[in-house]
């Protein structure tokens, strides 16, 4: 059989623990695909629309989780059908994702994510629904669509603005200055990339970098870090718990 | 079949020492972002894990669709079935290669074993390269997972033309200047594929047999996937994005930079558009055009069994050739849009 001698080349383990591991892994594959969608953990890992994907992958998981247990118990009496090719170092690997899932908790991407800047360009095509949201409704990625469309950074002077975000600071901004931002997200964090609007509030030294906060005010054109932008000047900052969704969708 | 002599097709890269040196270098790297950044050291982990994970997540039921279906083919199609209906004209039934891969639906890991059933019935080699070179894209999940990733856009649509493009001229070139015998190995030298069982007769073990197929598929080719979705989140968390801008903003060397990358990371076709995603921030267009068109006609891993099936220069030819047509490809791309 060529199959067989085939496979001799390389340390396999024997068939049979082989097979119970490969059998463990898919139903623990499965498993986890099934936990991140009922703790709503998912929603740290991929865009929402999403999830039906996940939805299929526990299932095919499970199912072939299934088949290999049954071809397993089956295999006493069917010695011919054996696939030994399967060696330890693969089956690691396949695991590895198991085991950093259930080794380091699951969270989002947060502030030590950000690796090298932030970007006040808003990402990806707007929708017409994005820019008939009400001043009040709107998020950050709204505002930087806002604020990339005018003609001006003053036209927004005296705006209201209510939004939410995690405080960023760079060494160059002005003590009581902070960007509020958010990761946005298309796909999966892959792609994730953190954008921000310039704040303005005094005392909001006091919060740390990383922490979720609510901010109202007004906007106004103003120099931030050497750049002439609609700042939004702060009426009240509350602190928040991190919202169940962190990422915006473009 | 008695080839045992033959060394095997498995890439013996993945041995436990290699193993402790990727863990061992992962650590190294991970730690010394966190000492140069400050940033507490499980914090760093967290932010690979999230990232890792979030690929993984994302284009693993990718893999288990396209590991079904190469399970459903080995158990239910036989080979000589589809290319009966080839044209006579070499261009025609060339493109026809190209875009045979939508009537078999196989990604790159599974298109070389059925090149070679094809040869072996007799399929013209400009047919067959075409095939190999343009089926792991021009199947129904890897459009799926293109368009979910990239939408209909300069992504998709370059994806297609470049594959189709690259596929046929690569075809035509090889199929005319060599002769048949200077291009395959002998018969008895290829190498089965692993999954060479006699058929079972009944539908329902058809069925087991494929879904076991497509476990095993799972398995063989998961570790690609997990391997290339490690290295880069990994990137993604310690490059700072200035110095992948510097690299991929370049018109020439991003598409350069890109397709090296996608032959070392040899991630299958189902799912390498998510990979892609990480670079699309940093990257011009005609480098993640020229990643996902490039990527699925040769890596590591079909390298290693092309020269299963084809003689030693023609699988030189089978590298060269499609990287040089993706790189022009690509910065032609690249200049178009005005990077």
């Amino acid at each position: 059989m060529t199959a067989m001698s085939e496979h001799q080349h390389h340390s396999a383990p024997p068939g049979d623990r082989a097979a119970w591991a490969k059998t463990a892994i898919l139903l623990g594959m499965g498993l986890y695909f099934g936990w991140l969608i009922i703790s709503g953990n998912l929603n740290y890992y991929i865009n929402q629309r999403f999830a039906w994907l996940v939805i299929v992958g526990t299932v095919i998981f499970v199912l072939l989780a299934l088949v290999n247990l049954y071809s397993s118990l089956r295999r006493a009496d069917d010695c011919q059908h054996q696939h030994f090719d399967i060696g330890w170092d693969i089956l690691f690997i396949v695991a590895f994702p198991l085991l950093l899932a259930l080794i380091v908790p699951s969270r989002s991407l947060g502030i030590e994510a950000i690796n090298g800047g932030i970007s006040l360009n808003p990402v990806g095509i707007a929708s017409q629904a994005s820019f008939q949201r009400s001043p009040l409704d709107r998020n950050i990625l709204d505002w930087l669509r806002e604020f990339e469309r005018a003609s001006a950074p003053a036209v927004f002077n005296g705006t209201a603005a209510d939004v939410i975000g995690f405080v960023y600071r760079e060494p160059t901004f002005a003590e009581d200055s902070f960007m509020l931002s958010r990761f946005t997200m298309s796909c999966c964090v892959a792609d994730a990339f953190p954008i921000g609007m310039p704040v303005s509030a005094p005392g909001s030294a006091d919060y740390m970098a990383g922490a979720w906060l609510r901010v109202r005010g007004e906007l106004a054109a103003a120099d931030f870090a050497g750049d002439y932008l609609p700042v939004l000047f702060a009426d009240s900052l509350e602190p928040i718990a991190e919202p169940q969704q962190p990422y915006l969708y473009p | 079949m008695q080839i045992d002599t033959v060394p095997s097709a498995r890439p013996n890269v993945f041995k436990p020492l290699l193993l402790a040196m990727l863990l061992v270098f992962f650590v190294g790297a991970t730690g010394y972002q966190a000492i140069s950044s400050g940033i507490d050291y499980t914090l760093v982990i967290g932010v690979f894990a999230t990232r890792f994970l979030g690929i993984f997540v994302e284009a693993a039921p990718f893999l288990l669709l396209g590991s079904i279906t190469a399970g459903l083919i080995e158990a239910f199609v036989k080979a000589d079935d589809i290319w009966r209906l080839a044209p006579r004209n070499r261009l025609a039934a060339t493109i026809m290669g190209a875009f045979l891969g939508l009537a078999f639906p196989v990604c790159e890991c599974g298109v070389v074993p059925v090149t070679r059933r094809l040869f072996n019935k007799g399929l013209p080699v400009s047919v067959g390269v075409a095939f190999l070179l343009g089926a792991p894209f021009m199947n129904p999940i890897v459009f799926a997972s293109t368009y979910i990733a990239f939408g209909f856009g300069p992504v998709f649509i370059g994806r297609i033309v470049i594959t189709i493009l690259v596929a046929v001229t690569v075809g035509l070139v090889i199929g005319t200047f060599a002769r048949p015998k200077a291009v395959l190995k002998p018969l008895a030298q290829q190498q089965e594929h692993a999954h060479d069982h006699p058929a079972p007769a009944r539908a329902r073990d058809k069925l087991l047999q494929a879904l076991q197929i497509a476990a095993d598929e799972f398995f063989e080719m998961g570790r690609f996937l997990i391997l290339g979705s490690a290295l880069a989140a990994l990137m993604q968390t310690l490059v700072p994005q200035e110095s992948l801008l510097a690299l991929g903003t370049g018109s020439v060397l991003s598409v350069l930079f890109m397709q090296v990358l996608a032959y070392i990371l040899s991630v299958c076709s189902t799912v390498d558009s998510f990979l892609a995603l990480a670079f699309v921030n940093t990257f011009t267009t005609g480098a993640i055009v020229s990643f996902l068109s490039f990527g699925p006609m040769v890596d590591i891993k079909s390298t290693l069994m092309f020269s299963g099936v084809f003689r030693k220069r023609i699988v030189l030819y089978l590298i060269l050739l499609p990287f040089m047509l993706n790189l022009l490809a690509g910065v032609l791309l690249n200049l178009a849009l005005g990077y």
